[in-house]
């Protein structure tokens, strides 16, 4: 998982979670302290107009010691038109004295003059709605037993609403900011992030054979470092690389000269028992006689040392980074030209017949690879097919989605078994294992070295029986465009 | 011919001088490219055979300082360097050949021989191959048959060619036994800017094959060319 999706992410989610418990916890504080000012406000109303009925009561209108005016003093309750929402009653020993519009003309908490309680708060229903009650009751003089009962009342739902309100105008800020807060987090974190990212970027573009020095300017130490230390293992790389290419290149000059020699040296033996022979026949003895024979087996172990030194050296120098660094176009079909005319000598030994099927076509690879893979299938094709045989090598382009040119080499030999099909590129490997048919001269790396080859350049190998031949045919498969994007992103460097 | 031989590798260079000479061929052998620079100042050879790995100097130097002298002398490279970045650096110096060892020599000595003839320092101005010799300063082409009538002898009929019917069977047969393109051939016919007709070759080919031995020009299909050596 991406690093700085997880830290977004996991930000944002601690972020959202805790700001919304806060919030939660905020708002539950918040109700019950509205609550409790809402309670608050109703006792500070209903004191207030129980200062205003006692004030009232002792005026004389309002004395009343005759039981008998009870009717009359019923005629004679107030009602007062309430913009608020509240709404009161005011009893006088059972007596409705004022009530607001508002309030029903019965006793809102019927119970209340058998309570022993000043202040009692309490939800009552009515006139439809839910109200918050209190109820707060004054006893007169002791003389008079006679109790004043102020009743407020607030609906619920206003309270709710207005508790509401004032919550929600604070808690909103905390909502915008969550979302300011994780926008912030997503380009603090990316922008953070960055040199990491550009490392990351510069690091794919890269050949996996690329080893010149990173070109980052990278800020934070971690990174730096990194960029640092990367920058000294692809100069090891390099450094190693290059000593490994130096010692082949001179472990191959090292045993080419002294082969040449060996070469040379039985040539001119050879060549002079064949002096000795035409000029002086009579003369030739039988020890001579043996002794061209050991020359000329010489000569054939010579040609065989040359060639598995040549093989193994050549095994060794089809690296990819050598390839992918040396790639260029080339003409294929010229190479494959040049590649008959090298091996024709050998061809015309065993009178065999060799064509060549193909126009003008390009490929971006490393020439001396492909050189190599040439002469090792045509040679194949040479060695393994019978005197008189033919070889066909045909180069196809395939233009379809894909671009791909196909190099084929058929041959008229006796081909190989299916099931050899995998081994046959092993290394020393030769059809038949140990019991290989040993007339014909070869090591068992000339398929190797055309696999590697193969491999480098991202193509493809097939082998199947050749149907106009009846021998092997041995299909190479280069994707064209892939080549060339190798390259491609090589030069804008 | 002459031949100066620079090759620092002592027993490469004493087992080359051996077969060299019985070839017939005359071998002066130097061991370093400042030695080999003083023995080009005089004119004494032909051309040079030259190896890259020299102990002084890089062979490359010793060509590129002889063909900064103006000197033409005809040079052929010998190396273990097999890369085609070497042989085109060795071409593109001045080389007229380049030979990787290890190598076979007579593929030496047939080099030799096209250098040879092209410097006009052959013993004849003849070149045979089978039946067919070729006289390169008569321009005549002389076809040997055997003598119906007396089997020991044979008789040599003249051919007629044209101009460039002459020049496609030279190209073939100074080069005998190795495979000559189609455009090999056409670059040594026209020069630049004259016009090629695409089968100009092949008509010409054809009308070789009409009057010479059969199966003495042959084709290798895609590939070019080629009259063999016998052997």
């Amino acid at each position: 998982m991406s690093i700085r999706r997880y830290l977004v992410l996991t930000l944002f989610s601690v972020l959202t979670l805790i700001t919304f418990i806060a919030a939660i916890q905020g708002y539950k504080v918040s109700m019950s302290r509205a609550e409790k000012q809402f309670d608050q406000q109703l006792i500070d109303i209903a004191q207030t107009l129980l200062a205003v009925q006692r004030s009232s009561l002792q005026t004389p209108l309002f004395i009343n010691d005759n039981n008998s005016n009870i009717s009359n003093k019923a005629n004679q309750i107030t009602q007062v038109s309430q913009q608020g929402s509240f709404a009161f009653q005011v009893w006088n020993n059972n007596q409705l004295v004022i009530k607001s519009d508002n309030a029903p003309s019965h006793l809102i908490i019927p119970a209340i003059f058998s309570l022993d309680k000043n202040n009692y708060f309490s939800d009552v229903n009515f006139l439809d709605k839910r109200w918050r009650v209190i109820a707060l009751t004054h006893k007169n003089e002791p003389v008079n037993q006679t109790k004043i009962v102020v009743i407020v009342a607030q609906p619920l739902q206003t309270q709710f609403a207005l508790a509401q309100d004032l919550i929600l105008a604070a808690v909103t800020p905390m909502i915008v900011a969550i979302i300011l807060l994780s926008l912030l987090i997503y380009i603090i974190i990316t922008h953070g992030l960055k040199p990491l990212h550009q490392l990351r970027s510069e690091l794919s573009k890269r050949n996996t054979n690329d080893f010149t020095p990173l070109n980052l300017q990278v800020n934070n130490t971690e990174l730096a470092d990194i960029v640092v230390t990367l920058n000294q293992l692809f100069l090891r790389l390099d450094t190693a690389f290059l000593r490994e290419r130096h010692f082949a290149e001179d472990a191959a000059h090292e045993l080419k000269t002294p082969l040449s020699v060996l070469k040379i040296n039985v040539h001119n033996i050879a060549q002079d028992f064949a002096d000795r022979l035409t000029t002086d026949k009579a003369q030739v003895t039988s020890t001579e006689i043996r002794n061209i024979e050991s020359v000329i087996e010489l000569t054939q172990s010579v040609d065989r040392m040359g060639h598995v030194i040549d093989q193994i050296l050549n095994l060794n120098r089809t690296n990819t980074e050598q390839i992918v660094r040396g790639s260029t176009g080339f003409n294929l079909n010229l190479l494959l030209q040049q590649v008959i005319a090298e091996l024709y000598n050998d061809i015309m030994t065993k009178k065999q017949t060799i064509e060549l099927e193909s126009e003008d076509s390009y490929l971006f690879a490393h020439e001396f690879s492909i050189h190599l893979l040439a002469i090792n299938l045509i040679s194949n094709a040479n060695k393994y097919t019978p005197i008189g045989g033919i070889i066909k090598i045909s180069v196809k382009l395939i233009n379809e989605h894909d671009r791909s040119i196909v190099l084929c080499v058929e041959d008229s030999g006796m081909g190989i078994a299916p099931q050899e099909y995998t081994r046959i590129f092993d290394r020393f490997y030769r059809v038949g294992g140990d019991q290989h048919n040993s007339n014909v001269m070869g090591c068992g790396l000339g398929l190797t070295i055309v696999k590697h080859i193969v491999d480098v350049h991202d193509a493809t190998i097939k082998l199947s029986s050749s149907n106009s031949l009846k021998g092997l045919k041995v299909e190479v498969i280069f994707k064209d465009n892939h080549a060339l994007k190798a390259v491609k992103e090589q030069d804008n460097d | 011919m002459r031949i100066l031989l620079v090759e620092d590798d002592l027993p490469l260079a004493s087992a080359l001088q051996r077969s060299l000479k019985s070839e017939g061929f005359v071998v002066n052998h130097v061991n370093q490219g400042k030695l080999a620079l003083n023995a080009l100042s005089t004119p004494d050879q032909d051309m040079v055979i030259l190896d890259l790995g020299l102990p002084d100097m890089d062979g490359l130097d010793v060509l590129k300082q002889l063909r900064n002298h103006k000197s033409s002398l005809p040079v052929i490279i010998l190396t273990a360097r097999d890369s085609i970045e070497s042989k085109v650096k060795g071409l593109d110096y001045g080389a007229d050949d380049y030979l990787v060892k290890p190598f076979e020599i007579q593929e030496l000595t047939a080099r030799l021989r096209v250098i040879e003839r092209r410097l006009g320092t052959a013993n004849s101005s003849l070149i045979c191959v089978g039946q067919v010799k070729l006289d390169t300063f008569a321009h005549k082409v002389l076809v040997s048959e055997i003598n119906q009538s007396a089997p020991n002898k044979t008789n040599e009929i003249e051919l007629n060619f044209s101009k460039k019917e002459f020049m496609v069977l030279k190209a073939l047969m100074e080069n005998a036994g190795r495979i000559l393109s189609r455009g090999q051939i056409e670059s040594k016919l026209y020069h630049w800017g004259e016009e090629v007709l695409s089968n100009a070759v092949e008509v010409h080919i054809h009308k070789l094959r009409k009057s010479l031995p059969g199966k003495f020009i042959q084709n290798v299909r895609g590939v070019g060319y080629i009259i063999n050596n016998e052997n």
